[in-house]
């Protein structure tokens, strides 16, 4: 839809100076403009089609410590006035600030979109999940159920504060998910296949997406023949890209500048110590082309980066918005983000991976005698400031004798992430990002992406059934 | 326009003369204040408005949402959503609601306070302070506070369908709570104090902070039992915790859906005689009350279980349709940006009129529970359950100890028929839903400890 109804300069400028009527130190205003469509199908119907806008805008005033904040979805001069006295109220003091004259910050960063979300109908898109639907109970007659998902979101976001900043950004965001249920006697299995990024429908024409729903078939149906899981303590093999969803919950929130403020961050105080194994280099990333997480400016109005937050093992630099940077006296990395108008930044992950080492995967393999192969993570649990977790193996095989031998199910790995980052034994040379679905709730949701290579973690308790093969 | 009018106009047009279309317009002014050791950390106003409609054609829906008014924007949505259903795939049952049934007009829910616009957010930073205060000066243990927080609400909704339903209806709504953390030489303890009242002036600032600090205090020092099976008294908040997932299974999409350990069971016992459930759409100051539901659909009093016999689901149009049942008026709808769905409008537990010391002194040796921590031991197709739980420890029907770091285990099915008794002590605790418990004496739990 037409977003030129956004507001521009001189109507920001008027916000700024009523929001600083009563004193502060800062202000800002934050405008979005959102698009998304929703399609889900289950029981071989695409039954919910959903499409909406969201418009609105938020005005935030720093003083002291204190930050208010105001919002609307009723971007009319009216309603921001409105919206500036409410965020101007708490801040009673004698600190008089001048809004700035606006300089457009640049950024060179490109994500371009070959092939817009309307280029496309929607009846095409709910064909898609028919298809998608009909090729996963085609693999395997014991394909009971699919669930199939599309999904797109455009947003345009516009900042302004009272230092100056102007920034503006746009995001696109595809998503294509398949969920396939396999049931044989009592026994359902699950299994996932997806796609997605920041791109336009052109993912549809680079990768095929009915591969998708046969590998969440082949996954599910794989599934019925596993074992109940071991238990107890044994060498674990992660495979690369989703597994790093486990480094995301158990580290990288620890890393998030909030838990360091208020001190309840097991890294708290630790920059230039030894945190990790010397084989591990931990990497926060906005700029990354295609990738969930990415962005030219943060909902602060920062241009983001490329983080080095542990380098081969030693503490770098934590993740920090605007808010957090201001209170510890430190330069913001540009991880400022918000699920939207209606909420305040608050320091978040972006795309967040360890880097490829030099192991061959094969070898990792090969090197343990008696393990568990990860291929598949499914729910977990962190404690996001301690770094203790519970994770569901969602697809895993036996290694034997160095070899990858039967399926197993219902295992979970409990451990804590620090930890484990110190134990890493062995780091493939075959990074890879998932596969475009990451999606991180933190109070707040926002898109990401999680990646690692192929990793040797050498000791680590495995939770299986209690009938033990 | 006025927003009343609005609706029936875009529901009108949206029909398109052979369809059926409906339009929710929600309107809603919200402020939230945060504060921590006597300072303001965080203050937040909104103002949010906007207009959904859902299409329905041949059997096939679309919905499309805004927060633009203006006529060009609103033209596209209706648009959208004509253009979503004929996206879609036909499904018999998706209908809009008949006329079949009158409202009943000018009954005071009594769930709107007028005097909530008349408060300065001053009036508010003042009551979360004075909340906070009163838990700091309850016990000297009590040491901090987190998660101090002031919050209300004032919702207008406005619902027309092509049907020719109209009706408006606007409620309001204050909760404050906060967690007290309370120290000694044994280590640390927290506790929360809620309080919420649709009516400003019945909300008590020392309330929430004593009954806050008291839960924190009482837990000092306390450890893990022995592993072992004993009856659990769950108080009002672990009880309403406990009754979501239940009232959860209890809605006809769950059910339908096979995602609930309740499937097959309608008509038949499920629960001890003293469970008797009702879900009340109409009860007077309820945080759930409204005259209609998200479909216009009238909103009655329900029961659900009864002496424990399982007699009525939660139903929305479409699944009372494919149950070939009339819907119960339990369509809710949480914005305008999305679909109605069944769920609870104010669902609780009837109490009876045994004192709550009664009901722990009857009790040998158990566990009385005041808190619970949802940690994903809870499996809503086989109705397994296992939460976290702190409290006190019973002997002989007295309190003898605080009891923190086990797990209460059991299956829903299994605790439901085990409820030996309830007090009277009947409480709404409105934090997702609006759903509410009296204490309850649930026999035979595994408690999980050292």
């Amino acid at each position: 839809m037409d977003t030129d109804r956004m507001i521009g300069d001189e109507v920001a400028r008027r916000v700024l100076t009523a929001a600083l009527s009563h004193g502060g130190d800062l202000a800002e205003i934050y405008v979005e403009d959102r698009c998304t469509t929703n399609l889900s199908l289950e029981d071989s119907k695409v039954e919910e089609a959903v499409r909406g806008t969201d418009r609105g805008a938020g005005v935030r005033v720093f003083y002291g410590s204190l930050s208010t904040y105001a919002h609307t979805d009723d971007l009319s001069g009216r309603s921001l006035q409105a919206v500036a006295r409410n965020a101007a109220l708490a801040a009673q003091g004698a600190n008089r600030v001048q809004v700035l004259d606006f300089s457009r910050a640049q950024s060179g960063l490109e994500f371009p979109i070959e092939k817009p979300f309307e280029a496309m109908e929607a009846q095409e898109k709910s064909q898609l999940l028919r298809d998608l639907d009909q090729e996963a109970r085609r693999f395997d007659p014991r394909v009971v159920q699919v669930q199939a998902r599309y999904s797109e979101d455009r947003r345009r976001i516009r900042i302004w504060n009272s230092e100056g900043r102007h920034a503006e950004d746009e995001r696109n965001l595809i998503q294509l998910s398949v969920i396939a249920m396999a049931q044989e006697g009592d026994l359902v299995q699950r299994g996932v296949g997806m796609i997605g990024g920041q791109l336009g429908l052109e993912l549809l024409d680079r990768v095929d997406p009915l591969a998708e729903a046969r590998e969440a078939a082949a996954s599910a149906v794989k599934m019925l023949d596993a074992r109940p899981a071991p238990a107890g303590e044994m060498p674990v093999v992660m495979n690369n890209g989703w597994g790093g969803v486990l480094f995301h919950e158990a580290c990288g929130h620890a890393l998030e500048a909030d838990f360091i403020n208020q001190g309840v961050s097991v890294f708290t105080g630790r920059v230039g110590e030894q945190v990790a194994s010397p084989l591990i280099t931990l990497v926060d990333d906005a700029t990354l082309p295609e990738r969930r997480g990415s962005y030219r400016f943060d909902d602060d109005g920062t241009p983001s980066q490329h983080t080095l937050l542990i380098e081969n093992g030693v503490l770098r630099e934590y993740m920090w918005d605007m808010a957090q940077a201001r209170r510890a006296n430190r330069h913001p990395t540009g991880n400022g983000r918000r699920q939207s108008f209606r909420y305040l930044p608050m320091p978040r992950m972006t795309n967040t991976f360890i880097k490829a080492g030099e192991s061959d995967p094969e070898d990792i393999v090969r090197s343990v005698q008696r393990g568990l192969y990860v291929k598949m993570l499914g729910g977990g649990q962190a404690d996001t400031a301690r770094g203790d977790f519970v994770f569901s193996v969602s697809e895993g095989y036996l290694i034997e004798d160095g070899r990858l031998t039967a399926p197993i199910r219902g295992a979970s790995l409990i451990g804590n992430g620090p930890e484990v980052l110190k134990e890493i034994e062995m780091v493939g040379h075959d990074l890879e990002l998932d596969k475009g679905l990451g999606q991180c709730s933190k109070g707040q949701q926002v898109p990401v992406s999680v990646g690692q290579p192929t990793l040797l973690i050498p000791r680590i308790t495995v939770g299986g059934t209690s009938e033990i093969p | 326009m006025e927003y009343l009018r609005l609706v029936e106009e875009l529901a009108e047009r949206a029909s398109g003369g052979d369809g059926e279309a409906e339009v929710i317009i929600m309107h809603s002014r919200t402020t939230m204040v945060r504060v921590n050791a006597g300072e303001v950390l965080e203050m937040s106003a909104a103002d949010s408005k906007g207009v959904g409609v859902r299409a329905i054609k041949g059997g096939r829906m679309g919905y499309a949402y805004t927060s633009d008014f203006e006529p060009p924007t609103l033209d596209l949505t209706l648009s959208s959503a004509a253009a979503l259903a004929d996206s879609s795939d036909p499904d018999e049952f998706r209908a809009l609601p008949g006329m079949e049934r009158d409202l009943v007009e000018n009954q005071d829910l009594e769930v709107f306070d007028p005097e909530l616009s008349e408060r300065s957010p001053e009036d508010k930073v003042a009551f979360i302070l004075a909340a906070e205060r009163a838990a700091l000066d309850h016990d000297p243990r009590v040491v901090a506070t987190s998660y101090c927080s002031y919050h209300d609400h004032t919702t207008r909704m406005f619902l027309a369908n092509s049907h020719g339903f109209a009706g408006s209806h606007e409620s309001t709504g204050v909760v404050a709570y906060l967690r007290a953390v309370a120290r000694d030489d044994s280590g640390q303890a927290a506790g929360l104090g809620l309080g919420c009242s649709i009516f400003y002036r019945d909300l008590e600032a020392e309330l929430v902070g004593c009954e806050a600090a008291g839960k924190a205090v009482q837990l000092l020092g306390g450890r893990p039992v022995k592993t072992q099976r004993a009856p659990v008294i769950m108080d009002p908040f672990a009880g309403v915790e406990f009754l979501s997932f239940v009232a959860n299974a209890l809605t006809a999409e769950s059910i339908q859906r096979g995602r609930s350990f309740l499937m097959g069971k309608l008509g038949e016992k499920i629960a001890s005689a003293r469970v008797n459930l009702v879900d009340d759409g109409r009860l007077v100051r309820g945080f759930g009350s409204a005259p209609f539901d998200g479909e216009g659909v009238p909103t009655a009093r329900t029961s659900l279980v009864a002496g424990g016999a399982l007699e009525q689901l939660l139903y929305d149009t479409y699944t009372a349709r494919r149950d070939g049942t009339a819907s119960t008026g339990n369509a809710q709808r949480s914005s305008y940006r999305g679909l109605p769905y069944p769920a609870p409008t104010n669902l609780y537990l009837l109490p009876s009129s045994r004192r709550v010391d009664e009901l722990i002194s009857s009790v040998d040796t158990g566990l009385y529970v005041t808190s619970t921590m949802n940690t994903g031991g809870i499996n809503p197709v086989n109705g397994d359950y296992s939460v976290g739980a702190s409290g006190l420890w019973v002997e002989k029907g007295e309190f003898v100890g605080p009891v923190t770091g086990v797990t209460v285990a059991g299956n829903m099915l299994e605790m439901l028929h085990n409820v030996a008794d309830v007090a009277d002590d009947l409480r709404f605790i409105p934090i997702s839903d609006s759903i509410g418990a009296p204490t309850m004496l649930v026999q035979g739990m595994t408690i999980g400890g050292t």
